[in-house]
C-alpha cells in the first residue's frame, strides 16, 4: 500500500511501516503516527523513530537494555569533550538532518571542524564517544545482518528494543569487544538487489500473520 | 528536599521579563526549601544528579531539549515538559489527529500530503474551508510558520516552502478574532488565564510589520482565573487531557459564543508581569508539582 493512501485511510490492523525515509517529519514518520492515532500496533513506533535517531537516547536506552555501549558526552563545548574524553574521539550528530552520522577527531582543530559541521554551525549539540578501536558499519534488516556472531547479537537486541526494520548500525570494536555507537537510516539507493530480497522475505514472513503495510 | 534542574539556553535570558520569571521560579523553589539550578547545554551529563527537570528552552524533538527531557524521563526523574508532550505538541499534525479522535472542539482543519499539491485538491480545500485559509507547518511556534493564503498561487508558494521540512501540513479555516485566549494548565488544573491581543490590522499574535525587520507582539491582558468563563476552562482542560498531564498553554478562539481550540502548546511562555499578573501562585504550583 502507498503511504499517501494509508494516511487517508482508517484501517485498523497491525501496521508494518518500511518507508525508506522514516526520519522525523518525513512521510514514514507520519505513517507510523497515523497508525498510532488509529490505535494500531505499529512497527516502528513514533517514539522509537525519534529516539533511535538521537544518538544519546539510543545509547542510554540501549545500555539500560544490556547492549554494550561506551560512555558518551552530550555537549556543544569542545573544552568539555577534551577534558572528559581526551583524544581521539568519535562525534555523532544529535540532529536528524544529517545522513552520514559521525566524524572522528584526533586533535583540537579536527574536533572544532567536526563539531561545526555536525552541530550545523554550533546550533545543535553533539554526542562524543571515545574512539579506541575501529568502527564497523553494517545494514540491519529486521534485526538480521551478515556479520559476526557478536554483531548479530547486537543487531538483534537493537531490533528488539527499537523495532526499526531497516537501518544501518555503527559499532565500535575495542580489544575484540563490540560496542554500539550509532544508528542511521538507509537510503533507498544504498539497498542492493540482495538486500531487497531479504526485506521482501521478511515482509512476507510478517504478512503471513495478516497485516497491511505501507511501502 | 529535592534538587530541581531548570534547563535553559542563552536566549531565555535575552528578555528581561523572562529573566525575571526565571528568578521568580528560583525564589519560589528556595522558599519551599528546594534547590533550583540552571542547567545549560554543556552540563547535560549532570542530569542524573537531580530529582526533577524543568525545561524552559524551546522544545522540539529535534532540539537538545528533547534529549534532556527523554534522558530525565528514562532515569525516572520528574520532568516538565515530558517527552510525550513534546512529541505531541511540537507536531501539530499529531495533535490534530488526536483532537479528531477524541472530539475536541477545534478550528476546522484539513491535512495536506506532499503528493497532493495539485489544482483539484487545492480547490477542494478552498471549497471546504473558504478563502483565505491558514497554512500551518507542524513545527510552528511563536506564530512562525503560520501563513495565510487566499489564492492557489500563494497557497502553492507557502506550501512548497513548508514541505521542505515536513511531508504533511495542516490547513485551517481563517478565523480572525480580536484576541486569542491563553489558558495555562498544569496537571489538569487551570493555572492562569490571559488574552493575547492581536496587533491592529494583523491576524496573529506575533506578526512582522511590513518593511520592518522586527517581530511585534500583541499586548497580553491577564485576568484572574476564577473570572474566566466556565466553558472556556472546560474546553481547555479537555484539550489538555488528550495530550498529557504536564504544563501547557492552550490557545483558544471565541467563535459564535463557543470556544474552539487553536492548539495546545507545551513549554508555554511565562513572562513576569504578563501571564503571572493575576495569579502569582503559578510559580509555587509548578515547583510543588516538580518536588
Amino acid at each position: 500500500m502507498k503511504p499517501s493512501t494509508f494516511l487517508e485511510s482508517s484501517i485498523k490492523d497491525i501496521t508494518l511501516n518500511i518507508c525508506n525515509d522514516c526520519r522525523y517529519l518525513k512521510t514514514g514518520y507520519y505513517v507510523s503516527l497515523h497508525a498510532e492515532v488509529l490505535g494500531n500496533s505499529v512497527i516502528p513506533s513514533c517514539e522509537n523513530i525519534i529516539d533511535s535517531s538521537r544518538t544519546p537516547i539510543l545509547l542510554l536506552r540501549a545500555s539500560r537494555a544490556g547492549i554494550p555501549t561506551l560512555p558518551f558526552v552530550v555537549t556543544d563545548s569542545v573544552k568539555k569533550i577534551i577534558s572528559e574524553l581526551g583524544f581521539p574521539v568519535v562525534v555523532f550528530a544529535v540532529n536528524p538532518f544529517i545522513y552520514d552520522g559521525y566524524k572522528t577527531a584526533n586533535n583540537k582543530s579536527a574536533l572544532y571542524r567536526a563539531m561545526k559541521s555536525l552541530g550545523m554551525n554550533y546550533k545543535f549539540a553533539v554526542c562524543a564517544q571515545p574512539f579506541k578501536g575501529e568502527i564497523t558499519s553494517f545494514k540491519s534488516f529486521f534485526g538480521k545482518c551478515e556479520e559476526s556472531e557478536e554483531l548479530k547479537k547486537i543487531s538483534e537486541k537493537v531490533y528488539d528494543l527499537f523495532k526499526i526494520p531497516i537501518c544501518r548500525l555503527h559499532v565500535q570494536k575495542v580489544e575484540g569487544k563490540a560496542f554500539l555507537c550509532g544508528l542511521q537510516p538507509v537510503r533507498a539507493e544504498e539497498l542492493s538487489k540482495l538486500d531487497l530480497n531479504i526485506i521482501n522475505r521478511e515482509v512476507l514472513l510478517f504478512s503471513k500473520q495478516g497485516e497491511s503495510f505501507g511501502v | 528536599m529535592s534538587k530541581i534542574a531548570c534547563f535553559v539556553e542563552k536566549y531565555n535570558f535575552s528578555d528581561h521579563r523572562e529573566e525575571a520569571a526565571l528568578a521568580n521560579f528560583k525564589q519560589a523553589a528556595e522558599e519551599r526549601g528546594q534547590e533550583f539550578h540552571f542547567l545549560f547545554r554543556e552540563d547535560i551529563s549532570d542530569i542524573p544528579r537531580f530529582d526533577a527537570v524543568f525545561i524552559r528552552a524551546t522544545t522540539d524533538p529535534l532540539f537538545t531539549s528533547y534529549i534532556v527531557s527523554k534522558t530525565a524521563w528514562e532515569l525516572g526523574l520528574k520532568v516538565i515538559d515530558d517527552p510525550e508532550s513534546i512529541t505531541i505538541c511540537a507536531n501539530k499534525i499529531h495533535q490534530y489527529e488526536l483532537f479528531e479522535k477524541f472530539n475536541v472542539p477545534r478550528i476546522p482543519t484539513m491535512f495536506l500530503n506532499k503528493e497532493e499539491l495539485h489544482h483539484k485538491r487545492i480547490s477542494d480545500i478552498f471549497d471546504a474551508l473558504g478563502k483565505p485559509v491558514v497554512i500551518k507547518a507542524p513545527y510552528t511556534s511563536f506564530s512562525k510558520y503560520v501563513e495565510k493564503a487566499a489564492c492557489e498561487t500563494s497557497f502553492r508558494d507557502v506550501a512548497k516552502r513548508f514541505f521542505k521540512k515536513s511531508d504533511v501540513l495542516a490547513v485551517q479555516k481563517f478565523t480572525p478574532t480580536a484576541f486569542d485566549w491563553r489558558v495555562g494548565v498544569l496537571n489538569n488544573d487551570v493555572l492562569y488565564v490571559c488574552k493575547y491581543m492581536i496587533p491592529k490590522g494583523r491576524w496573529k499574535h506575533g506578526a512582522k510589520l511590513r518593511g520592518k525587520p522586527t517581530f511585534t507582539w500583541g499586548r497580553t491582558v491577564s485576568m484572574k482565573k476564577v473570572n474566566a468563563p466556565q466553558r472556556l476552562r472546560e474546553v481547555a482542560l479537555k484539550a489538555c487531557s488528550v495530550v498529557g498531564k504536564g504544563l501547557y498553554g492552550v490557545d483558544l478562539k471565541e467563535v459564535d459564543g463557543d470556544y474552539v481550540v487553536v492548539e495546545v502548546n507545551d513549554n508555554p511562555s511565562i513572562y513576569a508581569g504578563y501571564e503571572d499578573l493575576r495569579d502569582k501562585d503559578l510559580y509555587g504550583k509548578i515547583i510543588e508539582y516538580l518536588s
